[in-house]
Formats: structure tokens, sequence, C-alpha cells
């Protein structure tokens, strides 16, 4: 099981002399794939080159969540080595840097905050005690700065180059000591995030830019009705233009959906999507072009009458003798969501043999070059050894490549030829073949006393299951414990609450999207609250407070959130606002919307306040921008079209049709830290899940008029 | 064959007439630093200079800029510092920095245009640009940080 | 024989005198006439006063209405400072606006989208050599116009860029207008081809000019 060994061992880094490649190494190989984020697994993820240069890697791909600063930063502040003196480096799914080279969950610095910090400490004791053997001195009066080690009492220094054949020969410390968080230098301090100067100047490589010698392009064209197979293709026409190479049917897996596109391998990838045109395809619909999502709306209303699957049940609900006139119930809609990362997606990958080489970005190194269930080795046939890949930036990632089904298909394709082939999906094709977020609807509950408490909360969600789209064996006489994440553990005291999740049948290959289910589910429940506080006649910020009467890192988020938006002074007619709050995997935030509603029925947000819980903060500039960026994001999902289906087809294609947020439609948003100690919470999800139902919330407040669908039309309320 | 000027050098490309600007800049000379993002002009991200005017590259047919003067984000200073770049720098203003090519090359128009540019100015010049991270309070700071660069540089 | 009698008019003024007034007071009420229905200043061509037809102008007006209200010419003659777009005539998307000469801001000028052609493919831009909305101090709006306001304004010089009526049956004839038929891939029609209303513009503007009563 866990075992854990130290070791240092010399890595010959090729002409600059010897480098120390450091790392405790605990190795946990029990897969629990159902949490990937409680691996413990320290690998080498600093190198010591004898000329002085130390390069310190990132093993959590940077998606413009900040880990290409913030992981490197945990290593750093501990082994005192200040940004200037290292290079960074990403990992590229090696075996040796573990099992959980993967960026999601808001779990990148969570789950790595003190392991990573020993990684940087252990080294730096190494060091002090090569420096301190070396002028026979106690190590206790030696001290690491800036890359070098130093006597204190008599100011002579060696620095970490110098230092590396003796640091290389010692046994790293088991329990190294870690800095008190008032020497800080990085860590909590606001910091310029390295990659970025990259990125004003075109010189980020991200997958879609990989170019290589005599590489070819590959463009797919799938069946406009989902879950439609391929009968035939002729692709006489599509051979004739000048440049296209092959034309040939590639399989793409996805959860447990397999399906088969035509692939156009042509010498440019314009070329491609010419040639793709001209196929003549016959697709079998399979009846799948039945579908039409308002059909499939009204399915899911009905579903609410089941009980469905009990999640939780504390108290008794069922049982409660409760006034009529004191009961309220609602019913709340929220939709299919693409993620549109602005980088399409896109693998570059080279079969040679047994061989297979790829170049992409993707959330997931892991999931690529991994021995697991649902790797890329399982569906490519190829041994895990023998996938080499190389991590790039990433233009947007938002969930959707946690999903390694475009590198399936462009391995495939690769397998066409004896060349390099770069497959870009064009933004029809990520529109119109999903993945996407599934829609869920909810039948909210709820009972209160005589004097206007809250008694009882009821929470029942409908609607497709998460894991039963990643895994057909899926155990449906479960609850699907990702479509109630969250619903059940906030920290209100609920004196009766029950949830529940009624599953619904669906043939669409549904995935997580930013802060995954709770990006559909808190909305109801936020939104409820108030609607229970409007009938107890109370503001619903105290109805908030009033069932969080034991301290909890959610009080705090309230109290804070008060006191910021000046909830208490009184706000003009016409204007109003609205709070809401959100705890889950990924960590928890709470905002205060502040809008005016406009003489043309329009809504205008004058101001969001949002706070976010860390415990610990690395970069404090850089979790200000992830909040402000969540916010933005979840405005998008609650007030521009979204994802519906219509004869089986998705009516959505691009921009112009799923339209996303731009620069004119920005509120300002002004964001809180609190990190008072304690366990680390996330930072990339926490700030999208109340945006929806404090906006709603506001609008309320400002005009009387209640949201309970998603998407609406904030010019027109 | 079509010739081209793209950052102040000339290119010779065997291309189809009507093959978008926009790949022929990425696949066939190379610069990848202008980006695809939409392929129908609604998002941005390949907006380039064409005569100083900042097309979208991927709807602009390359025999368009035949003979014409291009400039991408790799040309738009010697050294990574037009005022744009250096401000977008100071405050990190992107995140996963893949729309911001085409910010910057969209900000640059406006700056040139308008030295003194409003939040409602900028809402007229940046709104083609699509940030799906959602850094436009940073991309508004940015500009008007490089605004008030710009005016104490010409005072001194 | 000199018995004959002179008949001796005997007029108010003498007969010269008469005569000259006589024609000038019929030029002047033909001319009054001719503006109070064309309200047109300046415009001393193309009288053709023996071909109007009031009626008939009218007439042919109502369908030149038709199709100048249709979206494909009146989403680039807006009543604000955004072109509007589709079927619906929703303000543009990309929050693009005008601009002083028409041409759009900064980098959101029409041109750097509109390309000088259509753009192959379904909900790509249109385009044209000259994509532009009308400038700033000569919108000439179509948005919004009743038959008898926007009748009155194309006829108007200082208000249809300064057009006489030779310039006006010209104008329909220019690639810009032309546009309005050939938008792309999957876009609306005008209610009527391109020749017919080529006819009824001609129409209206030869037979007078005339606007429809209030």
């Amino acid at each position: 099981m866990n075992q854990v060994t130290r070791r240092s061992f010399l890595k010959n880094s090729g002409g600059a002399g010897i480098a120390l490649w450091l790392g405790i190494s605990t190795w946990d190989y029990t897969d629990k794939t159902s949490n990937i984020y409680e691996s413990k697994n320290f690998t080498p993820y600093i190198i010591v080159d004898s000329d002085g240069s130390i390069t310190i890697f990132n093993t959590k791909p940077e998606m413009g969540q900040g880990t290409f600063q913030s992981i490197p930063a945990l290593i750093a502040e501990e082994f005192e080595v200040s940004f200037d003196q290292i290079t960074i480096k990403q990992s590229n799914g090696e075996p040796a840097f573990g099992p959980n080279q993967r960026a999601g969950g808001s779990a990148s610095i969570r789950t790595s905050y003190s392991d990573l910090r020993k990684v940087g400490a252990s080294a730096r004791e190494v060091f002090i005690l090569a420096a301190s053997t070396q002028w026979q001195v106690d190590a206790s009066s030696c001290y690491a700065e800036n890359g070098k080690v130093i006597h204190k009492p008599t100011n002579r220094s060696l620095t970490y180059g110098q230092l590396v054949v003796e640091a290389s020969k010692l046994d790293l410390p088991k329990e190294p000591k870690l800095k008190d968080p008032k020497d800080f230098k990085i860590l909590g301090k606001m910091a310029s995030r390295p990659d970025v100067p990259l990125k004003t100047c075109g010189k980020a490589e991200f997958g879609i830019d990989v170019r290589l010698p005599n590489m070819l392009y590959a463009s797919v064209e799938r069946c406009p009705v989902i879950g439609g197979t391929l009968k035939s293709f002729d692709a006489t026409d599509a051979v004739k233009i000048a440049g296209v190479e092959k034309v040939a049917g590639v399989e793409r897996v996805i959860g447990k959906y397999h399906s088969v596109g035509v692939a156009v391998i042509a010498n440019s990838y314009w070329t491609a999507v010419q040639a793709r045109k001209k196929l003549k395809i016959e697709w079998d619909t399979a009846s799948f072009e039945t579908f039409n999502t308002p059909e499939y709306e009204d399915h899911l209303r009905a579903l609410a009458s089941q009980d469905g699957l009990l999640d939780k049940n504390i108290g008794s609900v069922d049982s409660l003798q409760l006034q009529p006139q004191n009961t309220i119930e609602a019913f709340y809609e929220t939709p299919m969501e693409a993620h549109h990362p602005l980088e399409t997606l896109n693998c570059v990958a080279q079969v040679s043999g047994d061989q297979v080489e790829i170049w992409v970005s993707t959330q997931v190194p892991s999931n690529v070059t991994g021995t697991g269930e649902f790797d890329l080795h399982k569906y490519i046939g190829v041994a895990p050894e023998n996938i080499k890949m190389h991590t790039k930036f990433i233009g947007g990632g938002f969930g959707r490549r946690l999903y390694i089904d475009f590198i399936i298909e462009a391995v495939n394709i690769a397998k066409l030829t004896d060349k390099p082939v770069k497959l870009i999906w064009s933004r029809e094709d990520a529109t119109e073949q999903g993945p996407f977020r599934p829609m869920t609807f909810s039948q909210l509950k709820g009972g209160l006393s005589e004097d206007g408490k809250l008694l009882s909360f009821q929470h029942k969600v409908i609607g497709p299951s998460l894991m039963e789209s990643r895994d057909g064996n899926f155990d449906k006489t479960k609850v699907d414990s990702a479509m109630v994440e969250g619903i059940g553990v906030q920290a209100y005291e609920f004196p009766n609450l029950k949830t529940s999740y009624v599953r619904a049948d669906f043939h669409i290959p549904v995935a997580s999207w930013r802060s995954v289910t709770s990006s559909t589910v808190a909305f109801p429940p936020e939104c409820f609250l108030d609607e229970l506080a409007y009938k107890a006649k109370k503001d619903p910020m105290d109805f908030r407070l009033e069932l969080l009467s034991k301290p909890s890192d959610t009080k705090r988020v309230l109290l804070k959130l008060r006191e910021m938006s000046h909830w208490d002074e009184p706000l003009p007619k016409g204007s109003g606002r609205g709070v809401a709050q959100w705890e889950f995997f990924a960590g928890l935030g709470g905002q205060v919307v502040e809008v005016t509603y406009r003489p043309d029925k329009s809504i205008k947000i004058d101001k969001v306040y949002a706070v976010i819980d860390l415990g610990e903060v690395v970069n404090p500039d850089n979790v200000v921008h992830q909040v402000q960026g969540a916010i933005v994001m979840a405005l998008g999902a609650a007030t521009k079209p979204c994802i519906t289906f219509k004869n089986g087809k998705v009516e959505q294609h691009n921009f112009y049709d799923d339209l996303l947020v731009r620069m004119y439609e920005v509120p300002e948003i002004e964001v809180a830290i609190l990190a008072e100690g304690g366990p680390v919470k996330g930072v990339g999800e926490p700030g999208l899940p109340p945006f929806a139902p404090a906006l709603a919330n506001a609008i309320f407040a400002a005009t009387g008029k209640r949201i309970r669908k998603l998407p609406f039309d904030i010019n027109n309320i | 064959m079509i010739s081209l000027i793209v950052n102040q050098k000339p290119y010779q490309v065997e291309v189809d007439p009507n093959m978008p600007l926009l790949w022929v800049i990425r696949d066939v000379i190379g610069l990848t630093g202008t980006k695809y993002g939409c392929g129908v002009a609604q998002c941005g991200a390949c907006t380039v200079h064409l005569n100083g005017e900042a097309v979208r590259s991927c709807v602009t047919r390359v025999s368009r800029a035949s003979g014409q003067k291009i400039v991408t984000i790799e040309g738009l200073s010697e050294n990574n510092n037009h005022p744009l770049q250096l401000t977008w720098q100071e405050i990190d203003v992107p995140q996963c920095g893949y729309c911001h090519s085409g910010q910057i090359m969209s900000a640059a128009v406006l700056l040139r245009e308008n030295p003194n540019p409003t939040d409602k100015n900028i809402d007229e010049a940046m709104s083609g640009n699509i940030c799906r991270c959602g850094t436009y309070l940073r991309i508004r700071k940015a500009i008007h940080m490089a605004a008030e660069r710009q005016k104490t540089h010409t005072i001194l | 024989m000199k018995e004959q009698s002179e008949i001796k008019l005997h007029l108010l003024f003498p007969l010269k005198t008469m005569i000259v007034m006589a024609v000038v007071l019929l030029a002047i009420s033909m001319t009054f006439a001719f503006r109070s229905r064309n309200n047109i200043m300046g415009n001393t061509k193309n009288d053709n006063a023996i071909n109007t037809d009031s009626a008939e102008s009218v007439k042919a007006f109502m369908q030149v209405y038709k199709v100048l209200m249709s979206p494909a010419c009146m989403n680039c003659h807006p009543a604000g400072d955004a072109p509007l777009q589709g079927l619906d005539g929703h303000p543009h998307t990309m929050n693009v606006k005008r601009g002083k000469d028409g041409t759009g801001l900064y980098a959101a000028k029409c041109s750097n989208c509109h390309q000088p052609q259509n753009t192959p493919g379904s909900h790509t831009p249109p385009g044209s050599p000259d994509w532009q909305l009308p400038p700033e101090n000569m919108k000439m709006i179509f948005q919004g116009r009743t038959p008898h306001q926007l009748a009155l304004q194309l006829m108007n010089y200082n208000q249809n860029g300064h057009k006489n009526k030779e310039q006006l049956i010209a104008h329909a004839r220019t690639t810009l207008v032309k546009k309005g038929w050939d938008l792309g891939e999957g876009r609306i029609q005008p209610p009527m081809s391109y020749s017919s209303f080529v006819i009824v513009w001609d129409e209206w503007i030869k037979k007078g000019g005339y606007a429809p009563g209030q």
C-alpha cells in the first residue's frame, strides 16, 4: 500500500553536469479512480543542474487557472528559490510524476498544498545539510535563500548548483519542516504568472499550434443526429480535391458511447474541410431523429411525480404536519450547455508501429498515459508504456478537456498513415456533437412554522445521469452522487431535509461543465430559500443566517457578503439585491448581485459582490481573476441561448446562435477572499454556482418577478 | 502564386486564392499566434491588421490581402513591448490566453484611433472579441492603463 | 372702309404687360403645385410634368415601400446607432455601431468582417466592396417610417444623400442596393425580385415621385 521510500538519485542532464532529481516517493497505485484527488504521490518535481539552473515541474496542465505559477510556487517557496531563478516545465504524463497529472475539480492546489510544500522543504533541508557538512558547521546555523545556502555567523554561501553533487548523495528527510506562513515570500502574495508574456505575443504553444515536419491535417464528418451510425459513404468527389490523402471511417468513444465518423486527411486543414463538404454519407439515425427538446422537457416534468432515489433524509419530512398555507412548492428548470473553450478541440497524433506519440491540450495527461480502465490505452489497443505525450497550454478547459474522446479519434486517424496528423474540430463540430452539460430540473417543496421559521425543505433533482453516460454498467438502482452534489450538504440547519434524484433516460453524451452539477442544482434551492423568505416576510439574508446558528464557513461568507454589499442600506425603487451561496466538492463561494430594472424592461446588473472561502491562498490576484471569470461564464449560462435539439440534431451551430457574453455585457465584480486557515479549498469553480440564483433573487427584489427557468432574456423581464 | 507582406517580410504562397488568410498565416507561413476560434467572424481570435485595420482573417480571402500590409500579433512590436502588451503583462490580463492575440490586435486599433478611450469606446471596439475565460474586466483596465501611459509619454 | 370700328380693349394694363403677367402667373402656379406634391427643392431637371400621374406613382411606391421596409434593405437603414440584423431586425450583435461616416468604429468597422464579397457558408458575413451604413449626417432612416414619410424623405435632396431624380433612378442600380437580393446562403430575399423592384422604383420616380397620403 503506502510505501514511503526516501530516494534521491542522479540524473545526467546531458552536458551540463550532474542534476539532482528530487522527490519523496509514496507510490500509491491502488488506483481509486472514483476519487482522483486522494493520491499522495510525491514525484520528481525538481531538477538542479551543477551549472545552477533549476527546473520545477507543473503536473497540472495550465488552462488559464494559473497552475503554471501556483503549483511551482508551492515548491519554490519551501525550496527557497525565486521565480527568476527557475524554469517551469509541464509534465507530460510520465508515470514518474504519478497518477494525478490532471487539472479539474478545482483540485490542483487543494490536493497538493502540503505535499508539494514538503517536496520543496525536503529539498531545501538536503541542500542545507550538504552545505553545513562541507563547512563542518551545524546545520541549524545555516539557512537557505534565493537558491543559496548561507552560514549565518560567517555569511559565507554556496549556491545550489555548487552543492548539488554533495546533496545528491544524501537521503531526503521524511518529515521536513515547513516554513512559517509569516515568512512566505511567494505564497499568499500577488504574483505575476510566467506564462502571461508568452500569451501576449503569440508565443504560447497551444495544442492547435503544434507543427511537425510532414504533418497532415484531418477533419471529421460525424452524424448530425447524435446516436446515429454510419451506413456508408462515397468519397469520390472529396478525394478529387488536390491535397486530400485519405478518407476513412474512424471511431470515437466518449463514456459509454461509441460512434464512427468519416475522416478526411489532407495536406492542410482548410483543404480537409473543403473535401469534407463533398462527402456523400448515409447515416442510420435509428429513430434518434425523433428527439426534440420540448418533448423531452415535458418528459422530465412528468418524471417529477416519481419518488426517485433517496439521497438524504434528515428529520421526518414525510410525517410533518404542515399548514398548507405555510407551504410552497416550485419547479425549476436549467438547460443543456456547451463548454466552448475558445481553442477548439484538437489533437496531433503519430502512430509508428506499436508506438504512439501525442501532442495535445488536455486536462488529463494521466488518462492519456495511464494504465486504468478508462485510460487511452484501452481504446486504442496500445500498451500504456508505448504512449508518449506532450502537454500543451490549454486554450480553455471548463471540463471539456477532461475527456479523451477526441484523442481516441485522433489516434484512430493517425493509424491510417505513418505521418503525424493534426485533427481539428470546427466550432460547429463542437456545438453540434457535445458532450454537453445535462439539463436538470428540480422540484422544491418547503414548509414554514407559524412564526416563519423554516421547518421542512425538499429538493428532488430530475434529469440525465453523468455517471450513466460515463459507464454503461452504472448501477441505476443507486443514486448518481454526481447529480445530487451539494444539495444535501449545505451548512444550513434544516430541521427536516429530504433530497432525492429521479434519473431520466438520455441518449446524448453528457459531461462535467465548470462546477459540474452545482452549475444547475444550486440555482433552485438558493432561489427557493428566497421564495420561502419572502413568504415568511423575512429578509433573505436574515432568513439564511437564522439557519446558521452555529459557526461555519458559510456563515462567515454570508456575513462578509452582508458587509461588503452594504446589504442593510436601502436601495432606490426599481433596484434590488439578491444573495446566494453554495458549498460543494470544489469549495465555497457566495455572491450578492445588485440590479436595476429599467423602463425598457431590461435589467442592468449594477454590481456583483463575490466572496470565496479558501483556507489558504497561493496567488490572490489569480483567485480574483478566476472568480470574475466564473461569474462571466455563469452570466452566459443564465441569460444566453442554450443547447436545444430538434429532430435529433442540435439546433445551435456557432457563436451566432449559441451566444457567449461579450465585453459590453460584463458588470463590475468585486471579489473578497477569505483565507483564515484550515483546509484548502478550490478556486476555479466556486465562483460559478451562486451567480444565477443571486441574480434571479436580485431581479425578484427589483421587479417582483420570479424566474424559475434558465436561460432567461435579461433584456426583457 | 500570391505575394504577401507579413510583419514586414515578403512571402510567396502557392494557395487557392479563396483560402482564408487565417490558414495561410497559420499553416502555410507558420505564424501560429493568430488563432482559430469560430471561422465565421464571431469571436475575433483571428484578428490581424490589414493595412492597419483589424480584419477577421478567418473570413478574409488571402487574395484580398495580396500585396497588402499584414501585421500579426508576432509583429505588433519588436520585443513584446507594445504599450498594450506591457499593461497586459503587468496586470496578468490573460487566463488561458487563447483569445488575447485577437484582443490585443483589436485594442491596438482602438488606441491608435482614440488615445483617450472611454468605457463606451472600449465596449464599441472590443465587443467583437470573445473571451470564454471572462477576462473582460482586466482587458478594460489594461486598455485604460496603456492609454494613460501613452499620455505621459507624449508629454515627456 | 374706315366704317369698321376698331375694337378697343379697355384693359387694366397694356396688352403686352397683361401677356407677360399671365405667363408669369401660370409659371408660378405650376411651380407651386409641383412643390406641394413633391417637396423637392432645387430640382429643376426632369420635371416631366406632362408624364406625372400621382395615382400611378403612389401605387408604384407602395410596392417600393414593401421592399425598402423588408429586413434586406431596412437592416442597413436603421433609426438608431447600430445596424439591424436578421429576419426579425434585432440590433446587430457584437455592439457594432454606425460611426461618423457609417463604416463602423475602431476594431469593429464594417469591412473588418464584411468582405468585398459574400463569405461562403451559412451565417457568415455577407459582403460588398462598399459595405456600410449611411453616415451620421445623412442617416437615410427607413426603420419606423410610414409610406408617406419615406417617400418624402427619399425625394428630399437634403435627406437622400443629395440625389436628384436621375441619381435616384441610378441608385437602384448600385452594387450595395443590389446586395439586398444577394445576401448569401440561407438569407431572406426582399418580397419581390430585383427586376420587379427596379420597374416600380423607376415608375414611382418617373411618374412624379409622389408620396402617399398621411
